[in-house]
């Protein structure tokens, strides 16, 4: 018997003592689900802030609401009132030939993908996404692949290993800073 | 990664949990797999694969998705797997469950299969983890390293030493002959 015959033996013998083992298994999704669904939620900072703000308000509070807008009326009355933030239309564009599938995500969808599109097929996949003025941080998914340089991007940051660029909406960076 | 996978994951991340057990039912049987190479014992390799899950899911904003899913999955597995391995030596648990067929089935079955499975089931926990995760995932040895946390060295010698150990086995056992090609 040659080598590659044992080999061959040996994942046939891993391969039935997991199928033994793996009978087990029946029902494993239910168990986990259940478990994971009894545990109690972890929300993020922003589910927290929610939270916070639908809570009932205790009086001092709304007093204290209440001064705080009289106040504020007074200062609105000496500056100049803000425009109200527009949504602009933002080109998200990368070359990738012969990719079979390009998304953008980032923290203005959730990181959630959302499809750039190559209606010409010359390998430039672009989305246009209407955003409020602010800073973004995005990275591409070129055939589920992490590209996270965007070379239009004007800053990047490096987290868990992985790039990520950043966007500045509505303005450079010194009005996003202020 | 697939479209309908990372789909799966970015549900997951959103708590879908419908989503999660999906992930689950497409991955239960190759976690089973880690971790019973390393505990042997498929009571305990259940309830490391139900951990590993459970785990995995508390985890997930710390996949990257840049790194293929099933080895990161694999990797937690693996410390899950290893982490009930070190409570069962503490509290001195008989450990390795006697998987072996009956003799008298044994007669009917490939007694070739059988001696293989007796020759990797006589491996060294960490060589037979190795075995199963070349062998059965068909993982490459990069991807072992990074699942078991050792150098890509480590890993292509004890696969070496794993090969001679169920050689030696076999021509022991009278399987084949002392030289194999």
């Amino acid at each position: 018997m040659r080598w590659d015959e044992v080999e061959e033996l040996v994942r046939a013998a891993l391969a039935e003592e997991v199928r033994e083992g793996a009978r087990r298994l029946a029902g494993l999704e239910e168990r986990v689900v259940g478990e994971l669904a009894r545990r109690p939620v972890r929300r993020s900072p922003w589910a927290r802030l929610r939270e916070f703000f639908r809570q009932p308000v205790p009086r001092w509070a709304l007093v204290g609401a209440a001064c705080a807008l009289l106040l504020g009326f007074a200062l609105g009355r000496l500056t100049a009132p803000k425009p109200i933030p527009q949504f602009a239309p933002n080109l998200f564009v990368i070359a990738a030939p012969g990719a079979r599938q390009v998304a953008v995500v980032g923290d203005f969808s959730a990181w959630q993908p959302i499809p750039l599109s190559d209606p010409d097929r010359d390998g430039i996949w672009t989305a246009v996404i209407p955003l409020p003025p602010g800073r973004y941080e995005y990275a591409f998914l070129v055939d589920g692949k992490w590209v996270g340089q965007d070379p239009l991007a004007q800053e990047y940051l490096r987290t868990f290993g992985e790039y990520v660029s950043v966007r500045y909406v509505g303005g450079g960076r010194a009005d996003r800073s202020s | 990664m697939p479209a309908e996978e990372l789909e799966l994951i970015q549900r997951s991340l959103n708590g879908d949990l419908e989503a999660w057990g999906e992930i689950v039912a497409r991955y239960k049987e190759a976690v089973f797999a880690v971790a019973l190479s390393i505990l042997r014992n498929r009571a305990d390799a259940e309830d490391a694969t139900q951990d590993a899950f459970l785990r995995a899911y508390e985890n997930l904003r710390r996949y990257d998705l840049s790194r293929k899913f099933s080895t990161w999955l694999f990797t937690v597995a693996a410390n899950v797997a290893k982490n009930a391995l070190r409570k069962r030596r503490r509290a001195k648990d008989p450990p390795v469950e006697e998987v072996a067929r009956d003799p008298a089935e044994e007669v009917h079955a490939d007694l070739r299969l059988a001696a293989v499975r007796r020759a990797v089931q006589a491996l060294p926990p960490d060589y037979r983890t190795l075995v199963f995760l070349y062998y059965w995932h068909g993982l490459g040895v990069a991807e072992i390293a990074e699942v078991l946390r050792i150098p890509e060295g480590t890993v292509k010698t004890r696969l070496f030493r794993a090969r001679a150990m169920i050689r030696a086995r076999l021509v022991e056992e009278g399987v084949i002959p002392d030289a194999v090609g």
